[in-house]
């Protein structure tokens, strides 16, 4: 264009907008910026940005509410109770699922009733997770309250997921136990699936951990030792859990229960979810490696998510965290666990041993049984509650004094080891005559004289080998600057 | 949608502090009208509306403190519109039968989910933000403007005039219209970023 070279100068063109220059120049580059292209757009974009010119003219220009309805790709995604009915069937979208739940529901003849649902009156939505929605119900027959919980027309949508649900459902409603919560019914015959469980005033440990932060050892016990021996309950029936998270663990009110809920389910949720939108549905942060690399995965899946709700009830926080679905399962799979003592040092070691174990990333190196850890937190607890009285549990005391002694021990393991040196060597010539004492009596009598040469030789073999380890170990000592 | 998240936080961590007037004042005119809208467009009845906007907004004054401003944890937008739209379907499930009552909502429960995915609900949330914040902040600098450099912009911006015809109209040079209009879209954008356009 015509531009003054001189007049071409982007730092003038700030001031300009800014109004900072002298008057003279202010009109010389205001005619300036009318004649050259370059210097104008230049304004433009240092005013702001295309995509603002855009939005200033689209906001600006509309005063009408509802400019955007003849937009939006759907018309289903109104929460206009009484339009939407009807449309499920060939649009499901998961904003209306809440919404179109309600629309199942039968009419009630009671008025202060939301509807009915196969024979039970519905009360109140009480609650509303990713896989449905929970009504308080009221089953008329027995004058009990029940909390029904309904899937989630998104998920209800192939006839494959209904059937899951329901087989899923009916598994877990074969597990009766204290810390289960029971499934009275299972409808998975209707358009939406449902279960029916007792109703329970209750929170669950999610919403306690929010409110309260990160909890006391006697609660982390009390309630994994319960959670560890619902799941015990359910893994004797062959039922995996599959989705161990806080937000599946209810406490109940008043009394210091802990129910186990959503057997099963939330992953045939998820798996429904997957094949629908290729997307999972619910958080992986409590799923084991093994889950969350889709191999196999057996009882100890929930043990290892068991010990993330530990570590969760230690620090307030899931164990493995990061911005995205992957990377949360990266860190699963590869990442440690921080130390629940590094950010409570008030804890015990032992506590955080427990927990190393259950989140070993191999299912061979945790607990076996979810009974084994019931059983074990249980001494623990005990020992918490009452020190003095009730020991540790040796497995536990014991590394505790392993770790303690670590430096000293070295005079003791040389006494030890002389002790089981000698104790061999006086044992020995009794059991190989056959005569006295020995070991293998106490099997029985029969044993110890069944045993031919053969045996006999083996077993020295095995001894003299031992005593050579042995003769070794006490090399090494002996060579130990103490 | 553009620079500056900054500035957004910060007016919403201000509102955790319930005497920051100024904050309050500047949420509440930007969101109260948004949900109201929601509320409308969804088929509320006026007064059913106002007394959402109520309900939502004192749910929000309520759980400010637990709002995690992590951008990773979702809008703060997001989770706004999640409170509302649970709250819009509390509101109906419970007038489906009886027609008046209201309450014994249990906030807490619907203030610890997490932000809604982009849904198409959402997104119409999204857009009405961002139309309320445009007019809001459009309210707010016009009084800093002499009237012929507010109409330089309003014309050809807004209006969609040509350059030419405003300039011929306000009686300026073409070259002032777009230095005018270009100094009231920078107040514009800066006024719209400081309390939060992402």
């Amino acid at each position: 264009m015509v531009a003054q070279a001189s007049n071409c100068n982007r730092d003038r063109l700030k001031q300009l907008l800014a109004g900072t220059l002298p008057r003279e120049t202010e009109s010389n580059i205001t005619k300036h910026v009318e004649m050259c292209d370059t210097c104008r757009s230049e304004m433009e974009t240092l005013a702001a940005d295309a995509s603002w010119w855009q939005d200033a003219h689209e906001f600006l220009s509309s005063t009408e509410v509802s400019c955007l309805i003849d937009d939006s790709p759907t018309t289903g995604n109104t929460i206009d109770l009484s339009v939407i009915a009807g449309e499920f069937d060939t649009t499901p979208d998961e904003t209306t699922a809440d919404e179109l739940v309600l629309d199942y529901l039968a009419s009630s003849d009671n008025p202060a009733m939301l509807g009915r649902l196969g024979g039970y009156e519905i009360l109140e939505v009480i609650g509303r997770g990713g896989m449905g929605i929970v009504f308080k119900a009221y089953d008329g027959e027995l004058n009990r309250y029940l909390a029904i919980k309904v899937l989630s027309p998104c998920y209800a949508s192939s006839a494959a997921a209904r059937k899951r649900f329901a087989r899923e459902a009916q598994a877990a409603a074969a597990v009766v136990h204290q810390h289960v919560v029971a499934i009275h019914g299972v409808d998975g015959t209707g358009k939406l699936p449902y279960l029916v469980m007792p109703f329970v005033a209750c929170e669950s440990l999610q919403e306690r951990i929010d409110r309260e932060g990160p909890l006391d050892t006697r609660d982390i016990l009390r309630i994994a030792v319960q959670a560890a021996q619902g799941l015990s309950a359910a893994h004797a029936q062959g039922l995996v859990h599959r989705d161990v998270k806080p937000a599946n663990i209810l406490l109940e009110k008043g009394v210091d229960r802990v129910l186990l809920t959503d057997f099963g389910l939330a992953r045939a949720i998820d798996d429904a979810a997957l094949t629908r939108s290729g997307v999972i549905a619910g958080t992986p942060q409590y799923m084991s490696p093994e889950q969350a690399k889709g191999e196999s995965i057996d009882h100890r899946t929930d043990l290892f998510s068991l010990g993330s709700v530990m570590h969760a009830m230690c620090t307030g926080r899931s164990p493995f965290r990061a911005e995205t679905t992957m990377g949360v399962l990266r860190r699963i799979c590869d990442g440690e666990a921080r130390s629940v003592r590094e950010v409570n040092a008030d804890l015990p070691p032992w506590l955080e041993r427990v927990i190393a174990k259950l989140l070993a990333k191999s299912p061979d190196d945790r607990f076996e049984t979810a009974d084994e850890v019931a059983s074990l937190l249980e001494a623990c607890l005990a020992h918490v509650q009452h020190p003095t009285a009730v020991a540790l549990p040796e497995s536990l005391a014991s590394c505790e004094r392993s770790r303690a002694a670590q430096y000293a021990a070295g005079g003791t393991l040389v006494v030890s080891c002389l002790v089981v040196f000698a104790l061999m060597f006086t044992t020995l010539p009794n059991d190989e005559s056959g005569e006295g004492p020995g070991q293998a009596e106490v099997l029985s009598s029969g044993t110890v004289n069944s045993l031919d040469e053969q045996e006999q030789l083996r077993w020295t073999d095995d001894l003299d080998s031992e005593m050579s380890q042995i003769d070794y170990q006490i090399q090494i000592l002996e060579t130990i600057d103490f | 949608m553009r620079e500056a998240p900054e500035t957004r936080q910060s007016l919403l961590l201000r509102l955790r502090d319930s005497q920051d007037h100024q904050a309050w004042t500047e949420f509440l005119a930007i969101y109260e009208p948004l949900i109201y809208r929601l509320a409308t467009r969804n088929g509320f009845q006026d007064a059913d509306a106002r007394e959402l906007t109520q309900e939502v907004l004192l749910a929000v004054s309520g759980a400010i403190d637990r709002w995690d401003p992590d951008p990773k944890l979702g809008s703060f937008r997001g989770w706004l519109f999640r409170i509302a739209r649970n709250l819009m379907i509390n509101f109906l499930a419970k007038r489906r039968n009886r027609p008046l009552a209201i309450g014994d909502t249990d906030f807490n429960r619907l203030l610890n989910e997490q932000p809604a995915d982009a849904s198409d609900e959402s997104r119409y949330f999204d857009h009405e933000y961002k139309r309320q914040a445009f007019h809001w902040a459009a309210e707010r600098i016009r009084r800093e403007f002499q009237e012929h450099t507010w109409q330089a912009f309003w014309q050809s911006c807004v209006d969609g005039k040509t350059v030419k015809e405003v300039a011929e109209k306000l009686k300026m040079s073409v070259g002032a219209v777009y230095v005018s209009r270009s100094r009231v879209m920078a107040r514009l954008r800066k006024e719209i970023e400081r309390v939060g356009n992402e």
